[in-house]
């Protein structure tokens, strides 16, 4: 057959909530709110290099001309790259829509796989999930996916960093108390990637940061952005809102406010140093005005997401999502639901870097079958935005022709050829027979979760760190520990 | 001297058809026993692959790829063998009923079973209690198998029984049956000999009636 | 503070967040692929009326092998309507199958139910049509009702026949509805005129659907073609809906799927407009992979998804309404698999714009119905509809003046906006949120058990509206004539 075209040209299946008209609307309105309202920003540093950026500071309230964050957007680079943590291997990409998936950090409480009871997480539990993590294809980096809690609190964050990189060696999106408390574990990354220079080349690891609705920045807030853009690291900067109660109540007064918190955080962040890697956060969620909870599961969380997605790529900021979470109490239907809905929305509307995989009970619990079975959801997500090649060899006019009406295809090189990498394989989805499964115990999804990641826990072995570099690693997390016990 | 039969079956588990009949030349070439050759060599690489693809670890085009490489090396023997010592687990008789043109699962089933090494007989699609008594008095099979996807056609599945009956042959056959909307309590009420739920088990089951 | 003391936009455009899953060039690849498949290589038809039409509509034919030049077929997707528009069966006008519109409903022909009280996976009876048309008449999200299960403890051949009365006396939404043979569709085309006053009637605001499947690939039995053929000849809308699945019936490849699926719905769309120009057709598919390990036909799997969008972009492009599947899963037990399966097939359908989207309760690939799962699909469609919904731009929306009034450091929990909006969330009645404290207090349930209750209370306590008694009796009158029919046959 003659060659069609002269080009092939690659898109993904790729939907959108918002138009361009409306995401220039939705900017330019967070634009009035910093020009008008402002942010209180807790920073007396932040303060000062707000000031000489341009921006009108009035005792705690600072207000940003537009021209400033416009800068701040100019500024910004478009694309950021993680590796792996022992290789360096330049394996994350945020740039356009590519969405990878990872867990989040600050869930109190942990499903116990072998009791199945509700308890704090500890040491342990962060290192059997970061464990999990780096057995799972799917998942791409790691957060602690837990709060150390069986440890001096006020250095958890230190032992919290040291349980991740002993166990996985994806990249890391790191939280910590405050900048010392981001200082050492900046020292441990150093040390891991050979240098002060070598991790800013190849960064394993972003730094994470919260503002606090509506429209404040704190002190450890402000400081790590400050930190971050001084030591040429990238940042998450995520505001977590919640409509009806620190926004307003509609989408778009969500997406506007949510917008003007992360433009203030950037502009805080580039006026420190042009040029720092940043990636715009969003958590953006309704209230649930019964409960009060923060929906992590709501239809409304799906939409700001993928409308915030529509303002990252309009922006051309690199962004970091929610996906894989549930407000279930417990890995049941509606948990497999909300994480559907939330993973499929994610990986179409092409957010980069997607957080949260593995989260219950509204983002207080994690589980590890959970996650294990969202590997499974991503898969499927994956397969979907793939989408359908269409040429002579995928519409394979000639095998229809000789195959003909009522014929079957099972038996066709074409088939055996295409059929693993046109379709994709679940791991626990169950595609068995009635009577296979109920042969292999007729087990629920949830029971077959829960097998597969006690397995990894028993069996699995990530590779090890050297030997020197965990011993210097532990250094720091005991020097960490002498400060405050001394203090 | 190599005897080629590991190296065969593992051909065949892999599904190397022209490796397969390469070997089986030199195997032949080699004056090593044409029924050897067949028992150790290409139904036991086969044999793996039945069992590999019951605990999910090949799927059918594989399946189907490996009984092509392993059917490749029978018709090369074959000739060299009188026709009684060929071994054949047993002959099957199949179709699917009347009113019926959904023969994709049939297929199947009846690629499976030559797989394990039984002889088929496919009577096609839309097949009348005529049909099957014909091939049953024409083949005499071990066994017949009806397939049926239609709730309505499946009700053909009792007349042809009924038929054979009739013409004093339910004894000389056994009849198993399947499809979708197939059970185990239809079969017992119909008076089948056996049901089974997909392709793997209808081989497992044609080995349980004819053990 | 209006930002702008004059309206900026001189229109508003409304438009849904929808997914494309493929480009118009490949619309259009795919549609020719088809094309070139039944110009080529044809279809099989084992029908000597259809095959008469086709021979007279200058198709080539050869024995029961019909070869479809382009040009005719070409004519057919023209000459079919692009709208059709279904009434409830109080012939008010609910579902526009038009544009991108979606409507969800069951799907037919289970092998199995699952017994709603007891649990039990067994053959379907006439009493669980009941009780699926009662639950279908309760859900608000579920737009249509189709059998969930054919029914065995009537006369076999009347299985459908018995289905629909089910239907008639316990739903006043649009029917979906397959048959046996002809004259079980006259028996249900007649049931059905005499619910909307006469056949005339029901021919102009319809409130039924006939369905029929052909055997891909390229093979089209006698009862299927010739449904197709009938339902023209009433002026009845046809669902025509081949059964495809990638490896099988047609190629592994995805776009091969897509060219066997469109070529067998074609054969049917050239019979129903070759009998008469402009009769409803709505292009079907049940479309999907098989499992190359178990070999079932995947109703979870991504690629049903994948197909399903793929197959709904093709009928855009022909402007043809499009049936499509969504709700369903493989799962055999109400579990967090049956959760993600449904909810991803229900959100991407959704997304796609297919116009009817059936298999709302379908479980283990398809053999088994669940009215559980209907009822959980139900809430799932409720949020995917709220996602469709996507999001309102204007000054009203943005709330600068309230963000502004609200400040750094403040709350919206009591301000008038708040009040005045909060009701645009979504509000569920079978997802949960309340806190760990509150769900372990009200039983620990999970989204099954709340499932399970619900169902139960609508069967126990919903009144669906009655039809008058002579329509009752009517209705009856032509089962017991379909019933004398059949006693002669035997």
């Amino acid at each position: 057959m003659p060659v069609k075209s002269n080009y092939v040209e690659n898109t993904s299946p790729m939907f959108s909530i918002l138009s361009p008209s409306q995401c220039e609307e939705i900017l330019l309105a967070a634009q009035e709110v910093l020009e008008r309202t402002g942010v209180t920003v807790h920073d007396e540093e932040a303060r000062d290099i707000l000031k000489k950026a341009g921006c009108w500071v009035d005792g705690i309230l600072v207000r940003i001309p537009s021209a400033v964050v416009d800068r701040a957007l100019r500024s910004v680079p478009k694309r950021v790259t993680l590796c792996n943590n022992r290789t360096g291997s330049r394996d994350v990409h945020l740039e356009g829509y590519n969405a990878y998936f990872g867990t989040g950090s600050d869930t109190p409480f942990t499903i116990d796989p072998y009791t199945g009871k509700r308890q704090r997480s500890t040491k342990k539990s962060v290192s059997n999930a970061c464990k999990v993590i780096d057995a799972l294809p799917n998942l791409d980096f790691v957060m602690s996916l837990g709060i150390v809690q069986d440890v001096p609190l006020l250095i958890s964050d230190r032992h919290q960093f040291e349980a991740q990189v002993l166990n996985t060696s994806k990249p890391i999106v790191t939280t910590a108390h405050d900048i010392y408390g981001f200082a050492d574990i900046i020292e441990m990354c150093e040390i891991m990637a050979g240098g002060v220079e070598e991790l800013r080349r190849n960064p394993f690891m972003t730094l994470y940061a919260e503002p606090i609705s509506p429209l404040q920045h704190a002190w450890e807030a402000a400081s790590k952005l400050i930190l971050a853009a001084r030591k040429g690291l990238p940042v998450v900067y995520t505001p977590c809102v919640m409509a009806g109660g620190t926004v307003p109540a509609t989408m778009a007064g969500v997406l506007t406010q949510g917008l003007a918190e992360s433009l203030s955080g950037l502009v805080i962040n580039q006026s420190t140093r042009e040029g720092s890697p940043f990636i715009m956060g969003g958590v953006f969620t309704i209230m649930d005005m019964s409960s009060t909870i923060f929906s992590y599961g709501s239809p409304e969380f799906n939409l700001l997401m993928s409308s915030l997605a529509d303002l990252a790529h309009y922006l051309k900021l690199p962004m970091f999502g929610t996906a894989g979470c549930s407000d279930s109490n417990l890995v049941d239907e509606q948990a497999g639901i909300e994480a559907a809905l939330s993973i499929a929305m994610t990986a179409l509307s092409g957010p980069n870097l997607n957080h949260d995989v593995g989260y219950i009970e509204y983002g207080s619990t994690s589980s590890l079958e959970f996650l294990a079975i969202n590997n499974d959801v991503i898969g499927m997500a994956r397969r979907l935005v793939r989408g359908i090649k269409v040429n002579d060899e995928t519409l394979a006019l000639d095998i229809i022709h000789k195959i003909g009406p009522g014929g079957h295809f099972l038996s066709e090189d074409h088939t055996m050829k295409n059929f693993k990498t046109e379709t994709y394989y679940p791991s626990l989805i169950d595609r068995q027979r009635y009577e296979s499964w109920l042969e292999s115990g007729s087990k629920t999804l949830f029971e077959r979760a829960n097998e597969k990641v006690k397995d990894i826990i028993e069996n699995y072995e990530p590779d090890p760190l050297p030997k020197d570099v965990q011993q210097k690693i532990r250094a720091i997390v005991e020097r960490s520990e002498q400060k405050v016990v001394k203090s | 001297m190599s005897n080629y039969y590991e190296e065969i079956s593992q051909n065949v588990i892999t599904g190397q058809l022209d490796r397969v009949k390469q070997l089986t030349q030199q195997a032949i070439d080699a004056g090593n026993d044409p029924v050897e050759i067949i028992n150790q060599g290409l139904i036991l690489g086969m044999s793996v692959v039945g069992a590999r693809f019951k605990s999910g670890q090949m799927f059918v085009p594989e399946v189907l790829m490996s009984a092509r490489s392993m059917t490749a090396g029978m018709d090369m023997v074959k000739p060299l063998i009188l026709s009684e010592d060929i071994p054949s687990a047993g002959k099957v008789v199949i179709g699917t009923v009347k009113g019926d043109l959904h023969d994709i699962g049939k297929n199947l089933v009846s690629m499976m079973l030559e797989s394990a090494g039984y002889t088929t007989i496919n009577v096609g699609v839309d097949a009348g209690p005529e049909k099957f008594l014909q091939a049953v008095k024409e083949h005499k099979p071990n066994i017949i198998a009806m397939s049926a996807l239609l709730t309505t056609t499946m009700l053909s599945m009792k007349d042809t029984i009924e038929l054979l009956k009739e013409e004093g042959l339910r004894d000389k056959v056994l009849v198993i049956i399947g499809g979708a909307p197939i059970s185990q309590d239809f079969a017992d009420e119909i008076g089948a000999d056996g049901f089974a739920p997909d392709a793997g088990s209808a081989t497992d089951l044609c080995k349980k009636l004819l053990a | 503070m209006s930002r702008s003391q004059y309206v900026r936009a001189n229109y508003q455009v409304n438009a849904t967040p929808q997914l494309k899953m493929l480009s118009d060039d490949q619309c259009e690849n795919v549609l020719n692929g088809a094309l070139e498949v039944l110009e080529r290589t044809g279809a099989e038809i084992h029908s000597e009326k259809a095959l008469e039409i086709f021979r007279k509509g200058g198709c080539w034919v050869d024995g029961n092998m019909v070869r479809f030049p382009s040009h005719l077929v070409e004519w057919a997707i023209r000459s079919a309507p692009s709208r059709i528009v279904i009434s409830n069966q109080k012939g008010e006008r609910t579902m526009f199958l038009e544009g991108q519109n979606v409507y969800y409903g069951p799907g037919p022909t289970n092998t199995y139910t699952i017994d709603p009280f007891t649990g039990e996976r067994r053959r379907a009876k006439k009493s669980d049509t009941v009780r699926a048309a009662k639950v279908i008449d309760a859900l608000p999200n579920i737009s249509f009702a189709m059998d969930c299960g054919t029914v065995m403890d009537v006369t076999p051949t009347l299985s459908d026949v018995h289905a629909f009365q089910a239907m008639l006396e316990n739903t006043n939404k649009p029917i979906i509805h397959w048959g046996f043979g002809i004259d079980q569709y006259q028996d249900i085309i007649d049931m059905a005129a005499a619910v909307a006053g006469g056949l005339e009637a029901l021919q102009r605001d319809p409130f039924i659907l006939l369905y029929s499947e052909s055997s891909p690939p390229l093979r089209h039995s006698g009862e299927a073609i010739d449904k197709a053929i009938f339902a023209a000849k009433n002026n009845i809308p046809i669902v025509y809906t081949p059964c495809t699945f990638s490896g099988g019936v047609a190629p592994a490849t995805m776009a091969a799927t897509l060219v066997i699926a469109v070529a067998d719905s074609l054969v049917g769309l050239v019979a129903g407009q070759l009998v008469r120009k402009g009769s409803g057709f709505v292009m079907g598919g049940l479309i999907s992979t098989m499992d190359m390990s178990s070999t079932i036909l995947s109703y979870g799997a991504a690629e049903l998804s994948l197909l399903s969008a793929g197959l709904t972009a093709v009928a855009r492009y022909m402007k043809i309404p499009m049936f499509s599947t969504g709700g369903c899963s493989d799962s055999k037990v109400i579990d967090t698999q049956m959760g993600i399966e449904a909810a991803f097939s229900i959100l991407i359908a959704g997304l796609s714009g297919a116009n009817l989207i059936h298999d709302c309760g379908y479980m283990e690939y398809g053999a088994t119905s669940s009215l559980d799962l209907m009822t959980m699909d139900d809430e799932i469609i409720g949020m995917v509809k709220k996602i469709l919904g996507g999001v309102l731009v204007d000054d009203e929306h943005l709330a600068l003046d309230i963000i502004d009034k609200v400040g750094p450091g403040g709350h919206y929990l009591a301000d008038d906006h708040t009040m005045a909006h909060f009701r645009e969330f979504w509000a569920p009645t079978l997802i949960n949120r309340l806190r760990f404290d509150g769900w372990k207090a009200e039983g620990s349930k999970t989204m099954a058990q709340r499932v399970k209750e619900k169902t139960q209370d609508i069967i126990n306590n919903h009144k669906p509206e009655q039809k008058p008694e002579s329509v009752l009796k009517e209705i009856q009158a032509i089962v017991d004539r379909a019933e004398a029919r059949e006693a002669n046959k035997r």
